[in-house]
């Protein structure tokens, strides 16, 4: 029998049990776990979801219910070294926010939600990132990239940015 | 006593009720449609489809004061004076909401659908729903999903009505079941690897309102409206519970529970719900045989020529051993010792093999499933009683039989399955004559001088004792087949009593001479009932 | 009503190291903790934010005060506070702004409304694309726990308090406060049904409150400038009416959309819209007049150009048909936009966000975008106006059909697109679609629906 690789290091373990003193109950670091996951992975597998789930006590498919709700954790593969939040919202809509989606999914030729086949960027559709005084804006990881435009984004979107938190 | 008006109706209800209006409006003949709301589940009230008006009426001055926006019936206790209203202009207009709303998305199933003629999003839809369909046409077929080796999904049925998840969270304890993704893109499904895979795993069919969770056992077998059905009660375990037997046409398709508070609730374990395929097994035992004592094999023997030539046997034979099996009824139980005692006066009459697999196990949600694997060991236990204080066990008559004591042995046995192996046949070897009643053959009747068939638990009429000592009774759902007569019918005939086999006079005549089976000489309810409290009284 | 002439909920808004402990005491901060740790009760403080009219600012605008009184008395613990800092509102960032540039100032309220509450542990719920602002949050509850305001025994009063942050991913109704402690507790963000309400049973089944950022902020400034000081901002309430409590306080008005310079504004509680726009606002941009205007957030619906002097209280929106304030996120619709479009976008968002839960929002949201969608595409009939409107007036927590309000926020922008703007859309509908406008039986879906 071939032995499972775990996909949970020591050191997400440890992330994740440092937290829980915080909460009276181990489900409560479901949310948690799969963001500390999902740093570090850039995606959280199925597989990683069994590991979570043995180490909170709870069935996988408590933990892949929860997951998929926020249709946020991508489980496939990795989203690209920088994700691109694109906020089409409505005060981004109103100055183009749309128009920017579309401009940027046909420039690298990826679908919204969708990985560049270098593995590099991901573009997705994002719902008000709360930064409607600088509209069209973007998030991508870490930073806020604001008033953009097609050309701006373009510009801003081939530097390369530290990890997402 | 609290009153409750619903629709204008009063109604009282227990002081110590805690009711919710869908229960409450029950009570005064008004059905709330709902789907999500189930008694043995967490309340979600997330269907809406049990929207209702309500209300108080103030007990000094009697005037009434509306709430003055729909509110669910599942999550709204009633308590005195609690105003329920069902029939608005206002209720019915939400009800037609909600029914269109669960009909936007769904599939254009119902002749292949398993669930038509009982299922609620149809019974709704001309019920409360409205004529015809206002959103745009996209007639389509559901996906199916595989979840399990019992249970298949139909995806786009669904209404996420949520009780299929809650009952795996809630009442097996297992949560194999999830809803994934948000908003109207959610589906059912399980974790991959991890199917729905559980001993009571056919519950969520039950459960669920529409065809989207189909019974892989039942998957087109039958449709729904040519099945009659009959309460039975389960034969696989000591538990005893109260089930449904539908049929058609003396075979049975399906079994169901049916709701017992005092027993099972509203579930039945897999091995119940489907353990009932043995009754219609080619190979069961069809007809009376009995071999020469030169051997060789069996002669089919007419059965009025049975009741006759059975007892010549065996009071030729001579010293009489019986084993009373843990699957007969109460009152068969005791026409068979009857019938013991009037060959041999001195008849040896001992339980039968009581079959025991595993430990019982019990469920989060509280339910049992009992690892003694018979339907009646005490109600016969305390039959024996009434013949022989000693209530001698199967290894007693093993003990017997190999110490020379008996000649003629008749065991009665109905298990569903292989029961014992050629070592434990051999104790029965060389008797003068040895008789097996039983569903399938087996190194037992491979000695056999008479082969009877047994009955399959649906064939069976009378009355069962669980662990709990609770006795329920239950009619014959199907015939036997090839005109086979049932261990009733045959015990009755041989104890010469006229006209069709009664088990209600049977069971009376032993309430008469039993303390411990008193509460037996009246009708017995639904639910069954309790032996103890009976005797206490 | 009188005005306010210097930002307070704003005061660190370019202040160089405005965000750190230093800066945050150096304005004051802190000293009101201290004093209330010293002196007083945890009542004394309930009765503060009671007396100074301080209603939610997270959108549904309830007393304050009076909820921190729905928890039990005397119950043996632990009561929690969760802070709602899951700001998701189209139109709406105040609360990305206070936690960014003064964060002490939220931290401050958030001792001192559990303090009021008596609650050991305050979660804070931040959504997960304010990146910037939990590292700000995360370095200023680090300096207050260094500086002795969070941990055990806060300044030897006895009165002990964790603040731990949590974050979201990406889901607008892990705002609504059942919603919020669901997600907290580990599991998908379905709303819970009322009863029972949070603070009797709420997080991990313990009496919690769920406050909003700009709340807190407010706390604190009430701790430093008295209850007077609140009170005199804002509209006071009618005494006519017993069971109006007034708007008082300062707000932060989000401005954007079609204006020269969106931004977050501080101003009195019942500031119009008008004056927002032209004043602060610099004007609808490029010399263009407004179409329609958001009052507080995409949920409130819509206000046409005749309406903008509609104050911004409480009370005002309602009285144009509007849901309420809300969030106080002004969004600016120019006349070069098509209604058709804005009422698309706000389907869609609601379509997406809907949890699921429930029949009426679930069906309805998903509904409703689609015939937005098959309208835009060209295919739309009038009829389709009659079914928007009936969808729009029947789903939500108020008429009772459904478990919390993203129902009646999906509602609103229907409805009053439909009633006020009714108009263009037939237009737009006749104009193309001008072989199918009038069918009134049910027409074939934009796509192929398979399997969804």
């Amino acid at each position: 029998m071939i032995a499972h690789k775990k996909i949970l290091t020591d050191e997400m373990v440890a992330k994740i049990e440092a937290l829980a003193p915080r909460y009276p109950n181990r489900r409560a670091l479901t949310l948690p776990a799969l963001h500390i996951v999902n740093a570090e992975l850039r995606h959280v597998p199925l597989d990683a979801v069994v590991e979570i789930a043995a180490l909170l006590g709870l069935a996988p498919a408590e933990v892949q219910d929860t997951l998929t709700f926020y249709q946020f954790f991508h489980q496939e593969k990795p989203h690209g070294k920088v994700r691109a939040f694109v906020c089409r919202s409505v005060s981004c809509a109103l100055r183009g926010g749309d128009h920017l989606l579309e401009h940027l999914c046909r420039k690298h030729g990826v679908e919204p939600y969708g990985t560049t086949s270098d593995g590099e960027l991901t573009i997705e559709p994002a719902e008000c990132l709360g930064a409607c005084d600088f509209a069209p804006c973007i998030l991508a990881n870490d930073d806020l990239l604001k008033n953009m435009t097609p050309e701006a984004a373009e510009a801003e979107l081939k530097k390369p940015r530290a990890r997402a938190t | 006593m609290p009153t409750i008006i619903v629709d204008g109706q009063e109604i009282e209800i227990g002081a110590d009720e805690r009711l919710n209006c869908i229960e409450a409006a029950r009570r005064a003949g008004k059905e709330i449609p709902h789907y999500c709301w189930h008694p043995g589940l967490s309340v979600v009230a997330s269907c809406r489809m049990c929207l209702i008006e309500t209300g108080s009426r103030d007990a000094a001055t009697g005037k009434i004061t509306m709430v003055p926006k729909l509110v669910p019936g599942c999550q709204t206790p009633v308590k005195d004076g609690t105003v329920i209203v069902t029939e608005s202009q206002l209720v019915k207009d939400s009800r037609a909401r909600v029914e269109e709303a669960l009909l936007i998305d769904h599939p254009i199933d119902c002749p292949i659908c398993d669930k038509a003629g009982e299922c609620l999003l149809q019974d709704y839809h001309f019920q409360h729903g409205q004529a015809e369909r206002r959103a745009d046409l996209h007639p389509f077929t559901s996906r199916r999903r595989d979840v399990g080796p019992t249970v298949t999904l139909f995806v786009d049925r669904c209404i996420m009505c949520t009780r299929c998840v809650r009952f795996t969270r809630e009442v097996s304890g297992t949560a194999e079941l999830m809803v994934t993704s948000r908003g109207a893109k959610e589906e059912i499904d399980v974790f991959p690897g991890h199917p729905l895979d559980n001993k009571l795993s056919g519950n969520v069919v039950d459960l669920c309102p529409v065809g989207a969770l189909g019974d892989k056992d039942f998957l087109y077998q039958q449709r729904v409206w040519f099945m009659k059905r009959e309460a039975n009660v389960c034969g696989g375990c000591s538990a005893g519970c109260s089930i449904h037997t539908e049929h058609n046409q003396d075979t049975i398709y399906r079994l169901k529970p049916r709701e017992n508070p005092h027993v099972n609730g509203w579930w039945i374990c897999d091995e119940g719900r489907y353990g009932w395929h043995h009754v219609h097994d080619p190979a069961r035992i069809v007809a009376a045989g009995r071999r020469a004592p030169t051997g060789g094999a069996f002669t089919t023997v007419e059965w009025h020529d049975v009741v006759g030539r059975l007892r010549d046997d065996l009071k030729s034979a001579g010293r009489l051993a019986v084993a009373v099996s843990p699957m007969l009824t109460v009152e068969e139980a005791w026409m068979l010792c009857a019938v013991a005692r009037s060959i041999d006066p001195e008849a040896f009459l001992a339980v039968g093999h009581v079959p025991r697999q595993g430990a019982d196990e019990t469920f989060p949600g509280g339910f049992t499933i009992r690892g003694e694997k018979c339907p009646n060991r005490l109600g016969v236990e305390a039959v024996v009683a009434l013949f022989d204080p000693a209530v001698r066990s199967w290894d007693d008559l093993v003990t017997h039989v190999r110490g020379g004591k008996a000649n003629a042995v008749w065991i009665t046995a109905a298990y569903p399955g292989p029961w014992l192996d050629e070592a434990a046949a051999a104790a029965f070897a060389g008797l003068d004559c040895l008789v097996v009643q039983d569903l399938f053959e087996s190194p037992l009747t491979a000695l056999a001088t008479w082969q009877l068939p047994a009955a399959g638990f649906a064939e069976r009429a009378g009355t069962w004792v669980n662990v709990a000592h609770r006795a329920q009774s239950f009619g014959q759902a199907v015939r036997p087949p090839a005109g086979v007569w049932p261990e009733g019918r045959l015990f009755w005939n041989m104890l010469g009593r006229r006209g069709l086999y009664d088990p209600d006079a049977v069971r009376r005549q032993v309430a008469e001479s039993s303390a411990a089976l008193v509460a037996l000489a009246g009708e017995i309810p639904p639910h069954g009932v309790d032996l103890r409290i009976a005797q206490l009284a | 009503m009188t005005t306010a002439s210097q930002p307070v909920l704003l005061e660190a808004v370019g202040v160089p190291d405005g965000h750190t402990i230093a800066s945050y005491r150096s304005r004051g901060g802190y000293a009101p903790l201290e004093q209330v740790l010293a002196g007083k009760q945890p009542a004394d403080v309930i009765e503060m934010v009671k007396s100074s009219g301080l209603r939610g600012r997270g959108g549904a605008g309830f007393p304050t005060g009076l909820k921190w009184t729905f928890l039990p008395k005397d119950h043996p613990g632990p009561i929690y506070l969760c802070i709602n800092a899951d700001e998701s509102e189209p139109g709406t960032f105040n609360n990305r702004i206070l936690m960014e540039d003064d964060p002490h100032q939220v931290l401050e309220g958030i001792i001192l409304s559990s303090y009021a509450t008596r609650a050991s542990t305050a979660y804070l719920y931040l959504r997960y694309e304010y990146p910037q602002s939990w590292h700000r949050l995360q370095a200023a509850i680090d300096e207050a726990y260094a500086a002795g305001y969070l941990g055990k025994n806060i300044r030897g009063s006895g009165f002990s308090l964790d603040v731990y942050l949590h974050r979201g991913a990406a889901a607008y109704i892990c705002g609504e406060e059942t919603g919020l402690i669901e997600s907290l507790e580990g599991k998908r963000a379905w709303p819970r049904i009322k009863p029972p309400f949070p603070a009797i049973e709420g997080l991990f089944r313990k009496p919690t409150v769920v406050n909003n950022i700009e709340t807190m902020a407010c706390v604190a400034q009430i701790a430093r400038r008295g209850v007077d000081w609140f009170k005199s901002i804002g509209v006071p309430a009618d005494p006519n009416n017993p069971r109006d409590p007034g708007s008082y306080g300062p707000k932060l008005y989000c401005l954007s959309g079609h204006v020269e310079k969106p931004g977050c504004y501080e101003a009195p509680l019942g500031i119009t819209a008008r004056q927002l726009i032209d004043g602060q606002g610099g004007g609808v941009w490029k010399g263009r007049r407004a179409k329609a205007v958001i009052p507080g957030g995409i949920s409130m619906g819509l206000m046409t150009e005749s309406e903008l002097d509609t104050p911004l209280d409480f009370a005002g929106p309602g009285k144009v048909g509007c849901l309420g304030l809300g969030t106080a996120a002004v969004v600016v619709i120019d006349d070069q936009t098509s209604i058709v479009d804005f009422l698309h976008n706000s389907c869609r968002f609601f379509a997406h966000e809907s949890c699921g839960q429930c029949t009426p929002c679930r069906e309805g949201t998903s509904w409703s975008l689609r015939m937005l969608e098959r309208i835009k595409a060209g295919k739309g009939r009038l009829r389709d106006l009659d079914l928007l409107a009936e969808i729009g007036g029947t789903m939500g927590m108020m008429p009772g059909s459904t478990i919390c309000g993203l129902a009646d926020g999906a509602a609103w922008p229907i409805k009053n697109a439909i009633k006020k703007f009714r108009g263009e859309f037939e237009d737009y509908i006749k104009r193309t679609n001008p072989s199918g406008w009038m069918v009134t039986d049910p027409v074939p879906a934009l796509q192929i629906v398979g399997a969804h």
